[in-house]
C-alpha cells in the first residue's frame, strides 16, 4: 500500500478532531441519547429519504419491502470521504427506525400480540418481540466469498429451491408484496389479524417464502455493491481535487480498494478492513446490528501475507485498524482460546490493542482473560485502560463463560468460540440466534406485585417465585411469538448473509435458518429486590423494629410524612447487597437461584432453550418509572439498580473487592453474563503497581466466577466538571454499560446515574 | 488466652479493596485509640480509645468486636490477596496500643496464609513488637508440621509500615505530643530482628518538610538493613472537617 507512516499521528489527530465535531453536530440535531455512539454521522441537510416500499401508515414488512427500501438507501446513500481516512464511507440512516412510531423500548411489529400485553405490562417485561440483530455474524463467510461470491451463493440456493416442488399460497402476497403491504396495523383485541397470521405462517414457511427471501437477499447485495462503486467513484473524484500528494495517494488507494471489493473477496489487509467496514455500515443501515467478531484472527491471514510480501508495515496495519475502529464501534474480541484451547494472541492482537489505545473515541474492544493467555496482552490492556481513562478495553472471563455454556448443553469447543461481541453478550459467530440483551424482566416490578399481595413476611418469597414464574411464562410465550412471526415482519437480510444456514436453507435466521437457538432472558433490578428482601429480614423479621403492615403502609405512601421518613431511614440502614455477609447478600444469591431455576430450567412452550442473565442495559431509568416505592427505601419512580451491580452507597468505603465478590456470587451460570459495571477513580496514578492491582481485581473476580467486566477508570474531577458543564469536556468518553459513549451526548438524568455509580477510593 | 479468636478490641472501620498502604489489594482494619496527637492526623476520630459519637450526626464511631468477627470480613477477599500479593492491614489509631487484639488478629491471619501489615507510629513498648514477632514465629512452628511449610515464609508475610515523622526529638514532641526516642529505638531493634519494614513519612508543608528534616530521616534509614522502601506521603487537608464533626479543635499550624 502507499505508505504515509510519518504522517499517521497527525492523521489520527485530525480524524479524532473531526469525530468530535461530528458528535457535536449529532448532539445539536438529535439531542442527547443514552445509547452507543454507533459511528453514525448526519446526512447532508438537503438529503431526502424517499423509501419506495412504505404503506399509508408509514409501515412495511416482509423481505421484499425491506429489500426494496434497503436497496434504495444503499443506492442513494451519500458517500462520506475523508482524505485522511484509510476507509471510505460512514453510515447515516437506520432503516429499522424509519418505520413510523418506532420506539427504542418497543419495536414495530406487524402482528398482534395484545393477548400477551396485559401480563407483560403487569411485570414490566420488555418482550423483545420484533427486535432485530443481537446475535453474531461470521465475517469469515463474507471475507472468503466477497459480495460477488455471496451473490452467487444466494442465486445458486434459489435455483436449487426453485427446482423443488413449490407450495403456492395466495396469501403470501398479503404479507410481503413490498410497496403494497396488506398487514393491518396492529389493532388491540383484533383476533382476525392473529388467526390470519397463523395461517400465513404455516403457508409461508415453505419454498415460496424461501424464494422471496433469496430474491430479497439478492436485492440487498446489489444495493451494497452499488454503494461500494459509488464510494470508489467518490474517492476518485475527491482525489482529482486534492492538492496534497500524500492525501491524493490515499484517496486513489481508497478508490482502488473499493473497486477491488465490489465483487471479489478481499486479498489484502486494507481490502479486508474496508470489506469489514462496508459490511458493518450496511448492516447498521439495515437494522443497527453492532456485533463484531474475533478481529485479530479474522485479519491475521491478510496481515501475515502482506507483511511477508513487504506490502504492509506494522504502522500501516495499526493505522488501518485505527480507521476501522473509528469508523464504527462494533464489538470485537481479541485474545482468548481457539476452539482447541490454544491461545489466539498474535502480534496483530497487540496492534489492534494499540490502535484502540490511540483512538480517543468510543470503542468496544474485549480482551478474553483465561488461564492459558499471554499475560502481556492483559497487562497492556489494563495499562491502556489506566492511561486513557476511556473505558477501553474491557475484559471477559473465559472460565465461567465456558463452564456455563457447557452447562447449557454445548461442547467445550463451541463454548470457547462463543465470544464477546455485544454489550453484555457472547455469541457463536454465524451459528446461533439469541435475542441477546433485548428481552428483560424488571424484577423490581415482579417484586412489587408480590409484595402488594403479601400479608405475612414469611409468604413473600413464595409469592415472588410464583409471580416470577408467571413473568418468565409470558416472556417465553412472547419469544415464541417473535420466532413465529419475525421472519415475516423483519427478516435479517444482512446478518443472514454471514450466517451458516439461512441462505442454504432459504430460511430467515429467526425462523429455522440458524443452527442453534439460545434465547436470552435477563433480569433487571437485582439490587433493589435483594435489598428489599434484606431490609425486611433484618428490620421486620429479626429485629422486629418494624411491623410488616407498617412497612407496607409506608411503601404504599411512598414513605411520605414523618413516620414514612423514619421507616425509610430504618430500612435504608439495613445491610445492603454488596457489603458482604448481609441478609441482602444472601437474598441476591437466592434471587439468582430462582432466576436459574425458572429460566434455564425450562424451554419456551415451543421448545426453545432459554438462557438467563442479569442485565438492565442502559434502561434503569425507564424501568424505574414503572415501579412504585420499594422496601429498600427507594422512592416511587426512581431508577432501578444497574445490571448485577449493588446500589450506590452499598458500603461506606465502596470496596472494589466487595463489589467484585458480590457480583461474582450472582452469576447466572449458563453461558450468559451478569457483568460487573465499575466506575472507579482509583487514585493510583502514581502507583507503579497500579496495573498489577487492577489485574488482580479482575482476575480475582473471574476466579470467583465472574463473566464480564465493564470498567471505567476515570478522573472523578473531570466527570463532575463535565456533568456540570458538558461543553467543557467534549472529548470525554465513558463506558456506559457494555458500550461507551461521549459523556456529553448522554441525557442529564443518565449522566447523574454515571456520577452516582462512581467509586472514589480514599486517597 | 484460652481462645485468642475471642479476644476483644475496639475497631472503628474496616475497608476492603484498599489498593494502597502495603502491597497488593488489602483489607484495612482500623483500631481505635492512639497515644499520639499528630497535628496533621486525618483520623481524629481514631484517637480516643472508647467508642464515641459524632457531635454533628450522632453516628457511632468504634465498636467492640472479636478477632473472629474481624476475620470473617478479612477472609472474604482471600482470592484477591492471592492474586495481588495483598493481605490484611492493621491500622488505626495505633494498633499496637491494643496489643493483645493486634497480636491475636495478626496471628489468626498469618495462620490462614494471609499476609499482614501493621501500620504503626512505633510508639509502643518493645515487648509488644516482640509479642507480634513471637506470634508469627509460633505460627511458623505449627506450620512446620505441614509438608507445605517453607522456612521463613511466615515472617516474610509480616510487614511493618513504620512512620517516621521528625528526627528532632523536641520538635517531634511539639508536633505529635510524644518524644521520638522510643520510636527510633524500636525501629533499630525491629531492624536488628530482621523484620520486613516499609518506612512512611507524612510530609506536611511548614511543619516537617525542610531539607534538613528529610535528609535526617534519610540518614537514619540508611543505617538500617531491612527497610524495603520509603514512602513520602503528601499532606491532604482531608481530616480537617472531621475535627468539627467530633467536637475537637483543629490543631494549629496546618497549611
Ligand atoms: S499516630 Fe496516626 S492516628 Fe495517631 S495521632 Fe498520629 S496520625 Fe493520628
Amino acid at each position: 500500500m502507499a505508505t504515509d507512516e510519518s504522517n499517521y499521528p497527525a492523521r489520527m489527530a485530525r480524524l479524532t478532531a473531526r469525530k468530535i465535531e461530528q458528535t457535536k453536530a449529532k448532539l445539536a440535531a438529535l439531542g442527547t441519547r443514552d445509547e452507543d455512539d454507533y459511528g453514525l454521522v448526519l446526512p447532508p441537510a438537503s438529503f431526502k429519504v424517499e423509501l419506495p416500499a412504505r404503506d399509508a401508515t408509514g409501515q412495511w414488512s416482509g423481505p421484499r419491502a425491506w429489500a426494496a427500501n434497503f436497496r434504495w438507501l444503499m443506492e442513494n446513500h451519500p458517500c462520506y470521504i475523508d482524505p485522511d481516512d484509510a476507509i471510505a464511507g460512514r453510515w447515516m440512516f437506520m432503516l429499522s427506525r424509519m418505520r413510523l412510531g418506532y420506539q427504542l423500548s418497543r419495536s414495530n411489529f406487524a402482528f398482534d400480540y395484545s393477548h400477551l400485553e396485559p401480563e407483560q405490562k403487569k411485570y414490566d417485561i420488555t418482550p423483545g418481540i420484533g427486535k432485530d440483530a443481537h446475535f453474531a455474524p461470521d465475517y469469515q463467510i463474507g471475507l472468503d466469498l466477497g459480495w460477488g461470491g455471496l451473490l452467487a451463493k444466494v442465486r445458486a440456493s434459489r435455483r436449487t429451491i426453485a427446482a423443488k416442488p413449490v407450495f403456492t399460497n395466495d396469501n403470501r402476497s398479503q404479507v410481503s408484496n413490498g410497496t403494497n403491504v396488506n398487514i393491518e396495523p396492529k389493532i388491540a383485541g383484533s383476533s382476525s389479524v392473529l388467526t390470519q397470521g397463523r395461517a400465513q405462517s404455516a403457508a409461508l414457511a415453505d419454498s415460496a417464502y424461501a424464494l422471496e427471501l433469496l430474491d430479497s437477499e439478492e436485492q440487498a447485495i446489489l444495493g451494497v455493491q452499488t454503494w461500494i462503486r459509488h464510494l470508489a467513484a467518490a474517492a476518485d473524484d475527491r482525489a482529482m481535487s486534492e492538492d496534497d500528494p500524500a492525501r491524493r495517494a490515499n484517496l486513489e488507494e481508497t478508490a482502488r480498494t473499493c473497486y477491488a471489493i465490489v465483487d471479489a473477496p478481499p486479498r489484502t489487509f486494507r481490502e479486508a478492513v474496508q470489506w469489514i467496514a462496508v459490511f458493518n455500515m450496511a448492516s447498521r443501515t439495515y437494522n443497527r446490528d453492532g456485533a463484531g467478531g474475533q478481529l485479530d484472527e479474522l485479519l491475521r491471514p491478510y496481515y501475515e501475507r502482506d507483511k511477508a510480501a513487504g506490502l504492509l508495515t506494522d504502522e500501516d496495519a495499526e493505522f488501518l485498524v485505527f480507521c476501522l475502529l473509528l469508523n464504527d464501534p462494533h464489538y470485537y474480541q481479541i485474545g482468548g482460546p481457539d476452539a482447541d484451547g490454544r491461545d489466539q494472541t498474535s502480534p496483530l492482537s497487540y496492534l489492534i490493542l494499540e490502535a484502540a489505545g490511540k483512538l480517543k473515541a468510543s470503542c468496544n474492544l474485549t480482551i478474553r482473560v483465561w488461564d492459558g493467555m499471554d499475560r502481556r496482552l492483559f497487562r497492556r490492556g489494563v495499562e491502556i485502560l489506566l492511561a486513557n481513562r476511556q473505558g477501553c478495553p474491557r475484559f471477559s472471563g473465559d472460565k465461567a463463560l465456558v463452564e456455563g455454556f457447557m452447562r447449557s448443553g454445548y461442547s467445550a469447543e463451541l463454548a470457547r468460540r462463543r465470544i464477546a461481541v455485544g454489550c453484555n453478550w457472547m455469541s457463536l459467530p454465524g451459528l446461533e440466534y439469541t435475542l441477546n440483551d433485548v428481552v428483560k424482566i424488571n424484577v423490581a416490578k415482579v417484586f412489587e406485585v408480590a409484595f402488594a399481595e403479601t400479608e405475612r413476611p414469611e409468604d413473600l418469597e413464595k409469592n415472588y417465585v410464583r409471580h416470577f414464574r408467571a413473568a418468565v411464562d409470558v416472556t417465553a410465550r412472547g419469544i415464541d411469538f417473535h420466532l413465529a412471526h419475525q421472519y415475516l415482519n423483519e427478516p435479517e437480510l444482512m446478518l443472514n448473509l454471514l450466517s451458516h444456514g439461512p441462505i442454504e436453507k432459504g430460511m430467515d435466521v429467526s425462523h429455522g435458518g440458524a443452527t442453534y437457538y439460545n434465547m436470552a432472558i435477563d433480569g433487571a433490578g437485582l439490587a433493589v429486590v435483594a435489598d428489599s428482601f434484606g431490609a425486611i429480614e433484618e428490620r421486620v423479621v429479626k429485629e422486629k423494629a418494624l411491623s410488616f403492615a407498617a412497612l407496607k403502609a409506608a411503601v404504599a405512601a411512598n414513605f411520605e410524612g414523618e413516620e414514612g421518613a423514619r421507616i425509610r431511614a430504618l430500612v435504608q440502614g439495613a445491610g445492603r447487597y454488596g457489603a458482604g455477609g448481609t441478609a441482602a447478600d444472601r437474598w441476591a444469591v437466592r434471587l439468582t437461584e430462582i432466576l436459574r431455576a425458572e429460566v434455564a430450567g425450562r424451554t419456551t412452550p415451543n421448545g426453545f432453550k432459554l438462557i438467563p442473565g442479569w442485565f438492565s442495559w442502559a434502561d434503569t431509568i425507564r424501568f424505574g418509572k414503572a415501579v412504585g416505592a420499594t422496601p429498600n427505601g427507594r422512592l416511587a419512580g426512581e431508577p432501578i439498580s444497574h445490571g448485577a451491580n449493588p446500589l450506590p452507597g452499598f458500603r461506606k468505603d465502596g470496596a472494589l473487592t466487595a463489589m467484585a465478590a458480590a457480583i461474582a456470587s450472582v452469576q447466572p451460570g449458563y453461558g450468559n453474563t451478569a457483568p460487573w459495571q465499575l466506575e472507579v477513580d482509583i487514585g493510583l496514578a502514581n502507583d507503579p503497581d497500579a496495573a498489577e492491582k487492577v489485574m488482580a481485581l479482575i482476575e480475582g473476580h473471574f476466579a470467583l466466577g465472574g463473566t464480564l467486566v465493564n470498567i471505567n477508570v476515570v478522573d472523578a474531577k473531570k466527570i463532575l466538571e463535565a456533568h456540570r458543564d458538558p461543553s467543557k469536556h467534549p472529548d470525554l468518553v465513558v463506558r456506559v454499560t457494555g458500550f461507551t459513549a461521549y459523556f456529553n451526548s448522554l441525557s442529564p438524568a443518565f449522566r447523574q446515574l454515571v456520577v452516582d455509580r462512581l467509586i472514589r477510593e480514599a486517597v | 488466652m484460652d481462645n485468642p479468636q475471642g479476644i476483644r478490641g475496639v475497631v472503628f472501620d474496616i475497608k476492603r479493596g484498599v489498593a494502597k498502604d502495603g502491597p497488593g489489594l488489602r483489607t484495612s482494619v482500623f483500631l481505635k485509640g492512639c497515644p499520639l496527637r499528630c497535628r496533621w492526623c486525618h483520623n481524629p476520630e481514631s484517637q480516643e480509645f472508647e467508642p464515641e459519637r459524632a457531635v454533628t450526626t450522632g453516628e457511632l464511631c468504634g465498636m467492640e468486636t472479636t478477632v473472629e468477627t474481624v476475620m470473617e470480613e478479612v477472609r472474604r477477599d482471600k482470592v484477591f490477596y492471592a492474586a495481588s500479593g495483598g493481605g490484611l492491614t492493621i491500622t488505626g489509631g495505633e494498633p499496637l496500643a491494643q496489643p493483645a487484639f493486634t497480636t491475636a488478629l495478626a496471628a489468626a491471619a498469618l495462620a490462614e496464609g494471609i499476609g499482614v501489615a501493621i501500620d504503626t507510629s512505633g510508639f509502643a513498648p518493645w515487648s509488644v513488637f516482640e509479642a507480634v514477632l513471637a506470634a508469627a514465629d509460633a505460627v511458623a512452628r505449627t506450620e512446620q508440621d505441614s509438608p507445605h511449610a517453607a522456612d521463613g515464609t511466615v515472617r516474610s508475610k509480616l510487614l511493618f509500615l513504620y512512620d517516621l515523622k521528625c528526627m528532632d526529638g523536641a520538635r517531634h514532641k511539639v508536633l505529635t505530643g510524644v518524644d521520638n526516642a522510643r520510636i527510633l529505638d524500636n525501629l533499630r531493634r525491629l531492624d536488628a530482628a530482621g523484620a520486613r519494614i516499609w518506612i512512611r513519612c507524612p510530609v506536611v508543608p511548614g511543619l516537617n518538610d525542610s531539607d534538613t528534616d528529610l535528609a535526617a530521616i534519610r540518614a537514619f534509614v540508611a543505617q538500617l538493613r531491612h527497610v524495603e522502601r520509603i514512602d513520602w506521603l503528601p499532606y491532604h487537608p482531608l481530616g480537617v472537617e472531621k475535627y468539627a464533626k467530633f467536637g475537637k479543635p483543629v490543631p494549629p499550624g496546618l497549611p
